[in-house]
């Protein structure tokens, strides 16, 4: 299969290129020869998550030695895949199992976003920092979410093909020796440059700055909204919660009552019903937050897109500033003269004028210089260039597939409303027909 | 004497009947003693006039009104209830309304309009209307103890004397005390005895009740006011099976109603909480709807949503607020002031239980039963009859005033959630029709 990563191609404004691509793109969702990544469905066509039905089944309390043999426990995760080609003759391919553990599902990332900085690389499901990372609903929560993680990866149209990944899923023996000899780590940029390409690039792309400045607001917002969710869900428990009291005081008065005992009696049973079922009801909630925290995290790595870019920028910046200054220092040999004050120009001043031989040979040196510059400045260019189109595009990609997530969670909050709405009119309507019998 | 059998009741409403238990015995001996000649007469006033009013109303032809509230009931058992089902036999309507707020220099107070249709020959003209404050309705609650004490006076609202804590002058609590005064007046008006006491002839006739009351303590302390129950001293030994049966069910339901009331107050608490939250969560989403482009519609469409519940929330709590919690405050006040009767009742047969006695004790010989023994006896009997006449009505009135106040709970809860349903799905379209439509 050849490469999903749009390749470059020529050195057009970025804008025609835009447009050009996704004229491209029709043609290759016509001709089905490579997936678009801008049309999630027609990318699942061609990715492994079609090939391969791939499920987190299982986690499995470990202990055992780290790497400074200090023993530990951990908890184990059952990967499953089975091909899913031989589909249409009904035969079942055998299913290939093996364990990995967090930090291996940590690792796989890691190395991802450094390999394809231009991608948004979808996010693991939190790093709990404290308390019980043995509890089994947290376990049973990261279970889903580590699924979620290997079955977005497998449908990225690029992501999918990696071969790091591919053996992930399927080498269990090996694989961390694997990854580490990509050596992708040296490619990692540390922190604090990134920090100073961000104080100190000139020119940003407005795009990127634009995506940053939405990546911090779609964090803060989601992260409020989480919030915010999470205490409402607290306050209707409670409503829910108090109204359970009535199901034992009902069922207490209707023992002193005659005509009135049995109505009593039963509204108090739905009285209980009714406190019970938002038991349910906030548990099918904490899916929807799980749903809203993936982009919260997504977000994370939507920025480390837009850091990239910063530093790609920064370092294209610096060249291009080296290359001034040594063409700078090239005029000034060649004409003699001293525009700017330099220690060079002092210590020439102090010590008498350089031989012409010398300062033949200084130019020439500069002069190679420059060339070689500017060539590093063509190719940082290009490589920059290259960076924004297919980072664009898997962003255009990626803003595609969070609409249409989104927009899925947010009918599948409304019809957890409307189912929620829909049990209380039964509960308050069977409660209202055991009180008209009082 | 006179005077002090005027102010002697007055502990009684307000401290209840612990003033009668705990009442010292020297001075209970002492009281009895003199109040003695003043009370024996008194079953020959009044016992008749109430046994009349309602046992005898039929063989002596008496007003048909007087007959009529006994039939209506058991009418009204068969139609289930409805306040307006007997207006053909009803012959006196009365109703507060139009609160006004009168700020004097000493004092600030409101004064409630009484309007008053009738066609009772006890009064002279067909309507009145008169204001009255609080004041005047406990004066009336008060007096009505007093002249009948073998009768279930129904309840007023609490007084709220602690300023500060409620604010009396809020539209809300005027509003709510309005009901309830009516509602009192309206029971007074449905009682088959107490609807034709004078005092509460008076209350809703005259033009100046300060004056009535002032110079009623004189003038009516020499008939019926000095009949009263103030007896003490003597101790029951044991209440009839059916009136220990009364005392029992009242004892549980005061503390059922009680918890009740908690949980009510409590659910009000929490649905209060729930709102501030669901406030501030509507909001999120509108927010987020600002930083998206395809998602800004349908993420606006859920936070007017939420903004809908908000609104159906607040009214399901103002409802519960405004008509659930005053009825039940309404009958735990109920639960006392029977508890009070039945109490004057057990003193009453007490009394005689003792006379009874010393009779025995003094003359074993005689077959024959003095006179005042006889008249303690029949006093007993009448006290029973009214006594158990009013359970059974206040029984009626009770249950079809709960059927009533728990249906309307839940009919509010299921409008409620009618209204969160229609908000939830009337969203579904705008969350659902644009991948289509793209």
């Amino acid at each position: 299969m050849e490469s999903a990563e749009p390749e470059p191609s020529g050195s057009r404004p970025e804008e025609e290129e835009e447009e050009e691509e996704e004229e491209e793109e029709e043609e290759e969702e016509e001709d089905g020869a490579l997936p678009a990544p801008e049309q999630p469905s027609a990318a699942m066509e061609d990715c492994l998550a079609k090939k391969m039905e791939i499920t987190v089944s299982e986690a499995e309390k470990r202990t055992g030695r780290n790497a400074m043999n200090i023993q530990e426990t951990y908890t184990a995760y059952l990967i499953e895949t089975r091909a899913v080609e031989s589909q249409s003759e009904g035969q079942c391919a055998p299913v290939e199992s093996l364990w990995r553990r967090y930090s291996e599902f940590e690792l796989l990332r890691n190395y991802l976003s450094v390999t394809y900085p231009h991608i948004v690389v979808p996010p693991l499901p939190e790093k709990r920092l404290s308390a019980d990372n043995m509890d089994p609903d947290f376990v049973e929560r990261r279970r889903i979410g580590l699924e979620n993680f290997l079955l977005r990866v497998a449908s990225h149209p690029v992501l999918c093909q990696d071969k790091i990944f591919y053996a992930f899923l399927m080498q269990e023996g090996g694989w961390k020796e694997m990854v580490n000899e990509t050596g992708f780590q040296l490619k990692a940029d540390s922190r604090l440059k990134a920090l100073n390409a961000t104080f100190r690039v000139k020119n940003p792309d407005k795009r990127f700055t634009e995506l940053k400045h939405y990546s911090d607001e779609l964090q803060s917002v989601i992260s409020h909204l989480l919030r915010v969710r999470a205490r409402v869900a607290d306050r209707l428990y409670g409503v829910y919660k108090v109204h359970g009291n009535y199901g034992r005081v009902f069922s207490e008065w209707s023992a002193i009552e005659k005509e009135m005992g049995d109505g009593l009696q039963s509204a108090g049973h739905h009285m209980d019903v009714y406190a019970a079922s938002i038991d349910d009801i906030l548990e099918e909630e904490e899916h929807y937050a799980d749903q809203l925290k993936e982009y919260l995290f997504y977000a994370e790595a939507l920025r480390a897109v837009c850091r990239k870019h910063e530093l790609m920028q920064y370092d294209l910046e610096m060249a291009a500033q080296d290359l001034t200054s040594k063409k700078q220092q090239c005029e000034e040999l060649a004409t003699g003269t001293v525009r700017t004050f330099s220690l060079k120009g002092m210590t020439s001043k102090l010590f008498g004028q350089e031989t012409p031989e010398q300062r033949e040979a200084k130019i020439k040196v500069l002069e190679e210089q420059i060339q070689e510059g500017e060539e590093q400045l063509k190719s940082k260019n290009l490589e920059g260039r290259d960076f924004v189109k297919s980072a664009w595009a898997d962003i255009e990609r990626f803003k595609e597939q969070k609409n249409h997530d989104l927009k899925e969670a947010l009918i599948s909050y409304a019809v957890m409303q409307i189912s929620m709405c829909k049990k209380g009119i039964q509960v308050w309507t069977n409660a209202k027909e055991c009180f008209s019998k009082m | 004497m006179s005077g002090g059998a005027a102010s002697a009741p007055k502990p009684l409403p307000s401290s209840g009947p612990k003033s009668l238990r705990e009442m010292p015995h020297p001075l209970a001996t002492s009281s009895s003693e003199e109040m003695g000649p003043a009370l024996t007469p008194s079953p020959d006033l009044l016992l008749p006039r109430s046994i009349a009013d309602k046992d005898l109303s039929l063989p002596n032809g008496t007003p048909v009104d007087t007959s009529s509230p006994a039939s209506s009931s058991s009418l009204l058992n068969r139609l289930q209830l409805d306040d307006d089902l007997d207006v053909e036999t009803r012959d006196l309507f009365v109703t507060v309304d139009d609160p006004k707020k009168h700020v004097c220099t000493m004092e600030t107070y409101i004064t409630y309009r009484v309007t008053t249709k009738t066609t009772r020959a006890e009064f002279d003209l067909p309507e009145y209307s008169v204001r009255r404050r609080y004041q005047d309705f406990d004066w009336l609650r008060n007096k009505l103890e007093e002249s009948q004490p073998t009768h279930l006076i129904p309840p007023l609202p609490e007084k709220f004397v602690v300023k500060g804590v409620v604010d009396r002058f809020s539209e809300e609590f005027v509003e709510t005390r309005r009901k309830a005064l009516d509602k009192f007046l309206k029971r007074i008006t449905d009682h088959p005895v107490l609807s034709f006491n004078e005092h509460f002839n008076v209350f809703l006739t005259a033009k100046d009740l300060n004056a009535y009351k002032k110079q009623g303590m004189a003038l009516l302390s020499k008939m019926g006011e000095s009949v009263k129950y103030v007896t003490g001293g003597y101790k029951l030994r044991t209440r009839p099976l059916e009136f220990a049966a009364i005392g029992d069910y009242l004892d549980t339901f005061s503390l059922k109603l009680g918890t009740i009331d908690r949980i009510a107050q409590r659910i009000i608490k929490e649905q209060l909480e729930y709102l501030v939250e669901l406030r501030e969560y509507g909001p999120v989403y509108s927010t987020w709807g600002g930083l998206e482009v395809d998602l800004s519609e349908p993420l606006e469409g859920v936070s007017a949503c939420i903004g809908n519940c908000c609104t159906a929330l607040e009214e399901l709590s103002e409802d519960m607020t405004e008509d659930f919690l005053p009825v039940l405050r309404e009958y735990i006040l109920y639960a006392e002031s029977m508890k009070n009767v039945l109490k004057k009742r057990d003193q009453v047969q007490a009394e005689y239980e003792a006379k009874l006695e010393a009779v025995a004790l003094k003359r074993e010989d005689r077959p024959k039963v003095p006179a005042d023994v006889e008249k303690c006896q029949d006093r007993v009997e009448c006290f029973n009859a009214d006594l158990k006449a009013d359970m059974e009505r206040w029984q009626n009135n009770k249950r079809q005033d709960f059927r009533q106040l728990l249906m309307g709970m839940a009919d509010k809860n299921i409008q409620y959630y009618e209204k969160c349903l229609t908000a939830w799905e009337s969203i579904i379209p705008l969350l659902q029709d644009k991948p289509e439509t793209k």
